[in-house]
């Protein structure tokens, strides 16, 4: 309990300051506290199908690692030819980057400063360390266990999926040990393929799944939203699909996973949003609104 | 202060004094019981320091030092009846202008056994007014009685006054011989130990006596206008080889400088200095020790006389050390060469080379299969057995090529053994190094594989997680990397993490057998380095003749009684053979590595070349 103010002292009347002599303890504060209470001051009122929209792009990522484990299982049973893989990919990465060029009408190009020789350089590297480096690769986990190599795999993809850049501003988030963690498991995969060739094209495959296609996703994203829910539906329907040649339930399961995904978390999180009591007052830490940054060069 | 207060006098008859208990405040608490406190009015104690061969010696004058500061006189011997004053006065000033020490004639001694007239002693009383000194001491011995007297005479006074008076006995010969060795201040609070300030005081009596060492180097036959009893060198004649020796080592000395300069020019010449050269004179240790010994045998023949007592005792130690060796190397040499010894060594040399590969070939083979179970990368396994097999095979092909030419290079190599034992085993090893070449290189190889992987992973592990090293800044820094930086480094982590298991395997044997290796060298070093550094000739002085080194003083109680003046008798308490050999230890050159445990274990953890090789740091300078 506060010690009771003197008579004398309400004449004089409480100030919210420290700099000046009162007769009050430091801890003192008037009736007046509680005016300044806001709450869910920074809450924002989503919209549902705006959140489902969202969504797209954590359901995208799911069907990439599916799409990848899919077209690996039918590269390690051997009925994927790789040369046929390989035609596929090609054609697709050129279509991709064409249309990386066309959706913006260039102008995203233009602000990187990035040029044509860069692209085809990068190509180059891409396609020849991992040619040079494939009979390695081919050798390189023969002694390990083979469950060893499918725990390390799934780890990675967890954490490339953990990891991913959804959007969100987090902490957590880190784009470079997401890819990094979805090459490292790609390249454990690919070295329990029978052949340098399988081991090479699956490598190949891994950068365009997961290196090119969420950049040309970014982009249809932001200029062609309707696109890109088209893109969006029709890739999770191929994932079904080829998830459902090799196992019915796990196609089950998977299409239950991106169903929940796409429309009961959207739904849970407004559903809760109404909950949700934030209170800010006086007492909060001190904010700096300004920018500082001039006072820093 | 006294150096010695009355108090030591409690305790019993013949019992020895630490010299440590001769401070006032140690003697308060051996305050004696029976006799009257009446001996602690602080008087100045004085004290006499009297040689003891001198106690049997006629009735005369007492000739010594003054010491004012601590009350005491040193007396260095007795002039005898008769004598003129004036002689003696001149003889005084002699002796002085050689020695630096301010002799004096101190008082008189009577020895009442021989003493005819009784007038005698007033005679002796009037010596003092002729060489007038302040007090002037009388001391004399009673016929019969084992009682000494001892009185000193004031001039204030003019009546012999008994004060407290102590008898110290010490033993002319070996004080004089004798090197105080100071302890270490830090032991100053333990019983028994003499205390800084104590032993200065005890120095100035050993310094005093050995200085006035040319009062007893005089000849025994030499009839000098006064007659003195001391102790008695045996003089010139009779340490003639000595002399002799002494004469001829001018010469020899100056001879064999100049010999030894030639060598070391020779040595110091320009062909040696071009680099192949130069570093393989910098990697032999028969190269470093010659030189060592070089510098010794330099150090031993110089002309210039020794500056002080420690570079004596120096010379000598070196001296007994190089004659040791060599004694030590010769006969090993006559033991060598009788009986084909070297022959029947060269002819098991091979077969041991031969033995030692085949062993490491069988290793090479177990680690190439799946040793101890473990998961190898297998073409890696097997590119690397066979390098280091094919290795293998050259170095053992060039040792069959050597064969027959080995029982010869042993033979002259052999010869090197009268140049001392520590060059025949520095020789040894390095024989040892030059045969275990080939681990030394798997050793290599193991090491700059494994240390590429681990300085690969480190950095591929901060690209992994999106870091940099900023080296700048010293720290890990966050970093924006290409798409293409980033698979191509993945890509190498993955490769890298999976072969590392092979490499850290073969990095792990082989420098296991290089330590093995480096184990017997280091042992081989530090049997050299005993022989080098081991104060031979003061560990042999220390053992003959043990008062030549002395780290303080003891005191023996003769008699005590009433009235009477204490008399002690003065022992030297010689130095342990830890600080001897602490003391005198020779400097030697070290090559031993001078990483502690753990700053090793990290070297070898990341790969780092360990002993002998020079450090990345220093290859940088």
């Amino acid at each position: 309990p506060y010690p009771e103010p003197s008579v004398r002292c309400e004449v004089v009347g409480w100030q919210k300051v420290l700099y000046e002599r009162q007769p009050f303890p430091d801890n003192y504060v008037d009736q007046r506290f509680l005016e300044e209470l806001r709450k869910n001051v920074s809450a924002r009122k989503y919209q549902y199908w705006s959140v489902v929209f969202e969504s797209g792009v954590v359901i995208q990522q799911l069907c990439s690692v599916c799409v990848f484990l899919v077209i690996w299982w039918y590269m390690d049973e051997g009925l994927l030819a790789p040369q046929w893989l390989f035609g596929t990919g090609l054609a697709s990465s050129l279509v991709g980057y064409v249309l990386f060029d066309l959706i913006d009408g260039g102008t995203g190009r233009k602000k990187s400063g990035r040029t044509r020789w860069a692209d085809l350089k990068s190509a180059l590297v891409f396609i020849t360390f991992t040619y040079g480096f494939s009979p390695v690769l081919k050798t390189l986990t023969e002694s390990v266990s083979t469950d060893t190599i499918y725990a390390m795999s799934v780890f990675m993809l967890l954490g490339h999926l953990i990891f991913f850049d959804y959007g969100a501003n987090a902490a957590i988030v880190s784009s470079t040990l997401s890819l990094n963690m979805a090459i490292f498991a790609s390249v454990c995969l690919a070295s329990r393929l029978p052949r340098s060739l399988h081991a090479f094209i699956m490598v190949t495959f891994a950068i365009q799944i997961f290196a090119l296609w969420p950049m040309l996703q970014k982009k249809l994203k932001a200029c062609t939203p309707c696109s890109y829910v088209g893109v969006t539906l029709l890739f999770a329907l191929s994932a079904l699909v080829g998830l459902l040649t090799i196992s019915g339930v796990g196609a089950i399961l998977f299409a239950l996973l991106l169903l929940s995904i796409s429309c009961l978390c959207p739904y849970y999180l407004i559903r809760l949003q109404l909950f949700k009591e934030n209170i800010h007052g006086p007492w909060d830490e001190a904010e700096i609104k300004e920018d500082l940054s001039r006072f820093l060069t | 202060m006294g150096l010695l207060s009355g108090g030591a006098a409690e305790a019993g008859q013949g019992q020895a004094i630490p010299a440590g208990l001769l401070g006032p405040p140690r003697s308060r608490r051996l305050q004696p019981q029976g006799s009257a406190p009446r001996s602690w009015i602080p008087t100045m104690v004085l004290k006499v320091f009297f040689p003891s061969c001198c106690s049997s010696a006629d009735s005369g004058l007492l000739i010594g030092r003054w010491i004012p500061e601590q009350n005491s006189a040193v007396i260095l011997a007795v002039v005898h009846f008769p004598f003129i004053p004036f002689q003696v006065k001149q003889y005084l000033s002699e002796v002085q202008k050689v020695s630096q020490v301010d002799i004096v004639v101190l008082g008189t001694w009577c020895n009442n056994k021989q003493e005819k007239e009784e007038n005698l002693g007033k005679f002796l009383d009037d010596l003092g007014t002729i060489f007038s000194h302040e007090p002037w001491l009388q001391i004399s011995k009673e016929k019969g009685s084992k009682f000494w007297s001892c009185h000193t005479l004031s001039r204030q006074a003019d009546t012999p006054t008994e004060d407290q008076v102590i008898l110290v006995y010490y033993d002319q010969r070996k004080v004089m011989l004798s090197r105080l060795h100071p302890p270490e201040i830090s032991l100053d609070n333990q019983p028994g130990v003499i205390t800084a300030p104590d032993a200065s005081k005890l120095a100035a009596v050993f310094d005093t006596v050995a200085k006035s060492e040319v009062l007893f180097m005089t000849d025994r036959y030499d009839d000098g206008p006064i007659k003195l009893t001391h102790w008695q060198s045996e003089g010139v004649e009779a340490s003639i080889i000595v002399e002799l020796a002494k004469q001829a080592s001018v010469p020899v000395c100056m001879l064999l400088t100049g010999l030894l300069s030639l060598v070391s020019g020779l040595c110091k010449s320009r062909i040696f200095k071009f680099w192949p050269v130069s570093f393989i004179w910098s990697k032999l240790s028969t190269c470093e020790q010659v030189r060592y010994r070089l510098e010794h045998l330099r150090f031993v023949f110089s002309n210039q006389k020794a500056e002080n007592q420690n570079q004596l005792m120096r010379k000598a130690n070196i001296f007994v050390s190089l004659l040791v060796d060599v004694a030590l190397g010769i006969l090993l040499l006559s033991w060598l060469y009788r009986k084909n010894r070297i022959g029947q060594l060269a002819d098991a040399l091979i077969p041991v080379a031969d033995h030692v590969a085949r062993e490491l070939q069988d290793l090479l083979q177990w680690l190439m299969g799946v040793p101890a179970g473990l998961k190898m990368n297998r073409a890696l396994d097997q590119v690397l057995g066979r390098f280091f097999l094919y290795h293998i095979h050259l170095w053992i092909s060039y040792i069959h090529l050597l064969s027959p030419f080995i029982e010869m290079i042993l033979w002259y190599v052999g010869l090197s053994a009268c140049l001392g034992l520590t060059v025949v085993l520095s020789i040894l090893s390095d024989i040892f190094a030059l045969l275990t070449f080939h681990i030394y290189c798997f050793y290599v190889y193991g090491a700059r594989l494994y240390c590429l992987k681990i300085y690969g992973l480190s950095s591929l592990w901060r690209l992994f997680r999106g870091k940099k090293w900023n080296v700048l800044r010293q720290r890990v820094d966050s970093c924006s990397y290409d798409l293409d930086q980033l698979f191509i480094g993945t890509l190498l982590f993955t490769i890298l993490l999976f072969l590392l298991p092979t490499t850290a395997l073969y990095y792990l044997v082989f420098t296991l057998l290089r330590l093995l290796v480096v184990i017997v060298q280091g042992l081989i070093h530090l049997l050299v380095d005993l022989i080098d550094s081991l104060p031979l000739y003061s560990i042999g002085l220390r053992f003959c003749r043990s008062y030549r080194l002395a780290a303080g003083v003891k005191f023996r109680v003769l008699e005590q009684e009433e009235g009477r003046p204490l008399r002690l008798l003065m022992q030297i308490n010689p130095l342990s053979y830890g600080s001897v050999v602490q003391t005198y230890r020779l400097p030697t050159y070290s090559c031993y590595p001078k990483d502690t445990w753990g700053s090793l274990c990290k070297k070898l953890f990341f790969g780092e070349l360990i002993y002998p090789w020079k450090q990345k740091g220093d290859k940088q300078d």
